[in-house]
């Protein structure tokens, strides 16, 4: 018997689910001891994600980001598969703790989103390039994630520093200033990836309405985040924008993501046609 | 035979308080002349250092209540004129004894187990021993609170894995730069403590030492022990871009760096992220500067915060030593245990030095 892509997805909601109450204990104690169980908990969930997302994909023969059901289960399975990776270190283990929540909340707000939705329905194909334009941009949403849970591990870092809780030492989170590099890096590869699937924009604009631009709500949405976070970077990198406030700036950015996204995305006439 | 102490530490009084308790070096044989001349004390010694103030006296007038005569002597004499409650503790004998070895031991330091509280006693009591204000009584205890000292240092573990405001420094160092091969580091005042922990760092690493200090020839011989560079106290600000890390101990009586003066020198270094250790008393830092992004402040108030952490964890090898000392303590100025001679009858061994005690 088989499991839908779905039920698999349910399956890797709930263990990011187990993965933020656990996470909750690890925070009160001070992320003090080299923890696995939290990053096998998450390695479990994105398996069945990654299965959920394979079964899409092969299902439909495309990258599986055509909906935003789709979309907001492809960031969640980035930022997951990405702490997989960055989570071997044994000083970034603790971004799981960060990470947790936002698979958790965006878990069940694809799932949310969708309740209605049938697979292969919903979807156009007839546009080759929309595949990637889709998932570089699913990917730049992903790194801008990341970021932000750098983000939120600089400011629970640097609150324990400036109200010298004992913590701050005996913590095993990373250092400040690994912590910004990692941050600005973050986003700056999200800046490559949005600025890669937004090239793609005038091909798709000139290949279905014949032109470079036509107006449309998520376009000019995505001109907006795309702007903020070059602003940022660039506030970085040319007037030393650091510390606390870069990493409020990723943080703030990336909640206003997540929650302007879906209203912009069924609002845009050309992303959630009629 | 009551030595008494009175005092307060950083245990039961805030940095705030302890500032207006502190006895600069060259005013402690005065006091120490006062407190013979109006009979309060037949000798005495005072220890005054950043996280302790206390008066050690050894009375023979039984006619007074020297506890309390002490610490009013206290108060009156630093002319602290707010409430105080148990900021100021005394202790009589034994305690008194046994608080003079616990401290000596490093027990009671901010950082447990830590030597650098053993020479500051040492300083104390050969100031008051140079002055002649010691005499056979606090000569015989703090002697013997500096070989209980080493003998807890050599015999215990309280010092495994040392800890020291230090190694608290550079801990913290650690926790906020990626690595420490490329920080400067600028050494304010060429004192003790602050010298230890610009050792400690340059060991973990540090790129450079920078020392400035109001006599510009101890900044020399500091930074050349160091192998750094001694900067002119009117211009450490023309340095201050290049500096990671600040430790500051001067002794001056109002603050070095407050945040007017290090906000637009915030700028010109680019907001990197900056370290600020005050282990002054009274401090150097204004405490609004803790405010600042990038900028994280640690006097010895905070630094007395993480260290408790440690000594939680070390609860089990501070019994063993209280142990050690309670018995030395005991055996100091008792009579020593009769055992007996070789012709049966009994007799005295002596506590110490073979001094026979009637």
């Amino acid at each position: 018997m088989s499991i839908g892509d779905k039920t698999q997805f349910i399956i890797a909601v709930l263990l990011y689910g187990v993965s933020l109450v656990y996470s909750v204990f690890l925070w009160r104690k001070g992320f003090r001891k080299d923890n696995h169980i939290n990053y096998f908990i998450i390695l479990s969930g994105c398996i069945f994600h990654t299965i959920s997302l394979m079964q899409r994909g092969f299902s439909l023969n495309r990258c599986p980001v055509h909906n935003l059901y789709e979309a907001v289960s492809f960031v969640g399975w980035t930022i997951s598969a990405t702490f997989l990776v960055i989570g071997l270190l044994p000083r970034l283990r603790f971004v799981g703790v960060f990470a947790s929540p936002i698979l958790f909340c965006s878990g069940i707000f694809a799932l949310a989103l969708g309740i209605n939705e049938k697979p292969g329905v919903d979807h156009d194909f007839t546009m080759p390039l929309v595949s990637p334009h889709a998932a570089l941009v699913m990917l730049a949403y992903g790194a801008y994630g990341l970021s932000a849970i750098a983000g939120g591990m600089f400011l629970t870092q640097e609150h324990d520093l400036k109200f010298h809780k004992a913590r701050a030492i005996l913590s095993l989170l990373p250092p400040m200033q690994k912590l910004e590099v990692l941050i600005s890096r973050l986003m700056l590869i999200g800046q490559i990836l949005m600025t890669a699937g937004m090239a793609l924009t005038p091909f798709l604009m000139l290949e279905r309405y014949e032109k470079i631009f036509v107006p449309d709500l998520k376009t000019v949405w995505a001109l907006l985040v795309w702007a903020m976070y070059a602003g940022l970077y660039f506030a970085h990198w040319k007037f030393a924008i650091s510390g606390r406030r870069l990493a409020w700036g990723t943080v703030l950015s990336f909640a206003f993501v997540m929650l302007t996204f879906w209203g912009v995305n069924l609002l845009s006439g050309i992303h959630t046609p009629q | 035979m009551p030595i008494v102490v009175a005092g307060i530490s950083h245990k039961t009084s805030s940095v705030t308080i302890r500032e207006c308790f502190a006895f600069k070096e060259a005013e402690i044989p005065d006091v120490l002349h006062h407190m013979t001349d109006t009979g309060l004390a037949n000798e005495a010694v005072i220890l005054s250092t950043c996280n302790r103030v206390e008066v050690y006296i050894y009375t023979e007038n039984e006619s007074i209540c020297p506890q309390e005569q002490l610490r009013n002597f206290l108060i009156e004499n630093r002319q602290y004129e707010l409430d105080l409650d148990s900021e100021i503790y005394t202790h009589g004998d034994p305690d008194s004894v046994e608080h003079l070895f616990k401290v000596a031991s490093g027990l009671d330091s901010l950082v447990l187990g830590e030597t650098e509280i053993l020479g500051q006693i040492k300083k104390a009591y050969d100031i008051a021993l140079q002055a002649k204000f010691t005499g056979g009584k606090l000569n015989k205890a703090f002697q013997k609170a500096f070989n209980t000292a080493k003998f807890i240092r050599t015999e215990t573990n309280i010092q495994r894995g040392s800890i020291s405001v230090g190694s608290v420094g550079v801990e913290l160092a650690e926790k906020i730069f990626s690595s420490l091969n490329d920080r400067n580091v600028m050494v304010i005042g060429a004192g003790d403590t602050s010298e230890k922990t610009a050792r400690a760092l340059l060991s973990r690493g540090a790129k450079s030492i920078m020392v400035s200090n109001r006599s510009f020839d101890r900044a020399e011989a500091l930074a050349k022990e160091l192998s750094g560079r001694a900067v002119k106290f009117d211009s450490w600000a023309d340095e201050f871009a290049n500096i990671d890390i600040m430790i500051s101990s001067t002794s001056a009586p109002h603050y070095v760096i407050d945040r007017e003066r290090l906000e637009p020198m915030m700028k010109s270094r680019r907001n990197r992220p900056l370290l600020l250790i005050d282990l002054a008393v009274p401090r150097d830092i204004e405490p609004e500067v803790n405010y600042m992004d990038n900028v994280y402040v640690y006097n010895m108030d905070d630094l007395q915060a993480i260290a408790q952490d440690y000594l939680e964890q070390r609860k089990s090898e501070i019994e063993r030593c209280e142990s050690i000392i309670r018995e030395r303590a005991k055996g100091l100025f008792s009579p020593p245990p009769s055992r007996p001679r070789r012709d049966g009858k009994k007799g005295f061994e002596s506590g110490l030095g073979g001094e026979p005690v009637t």
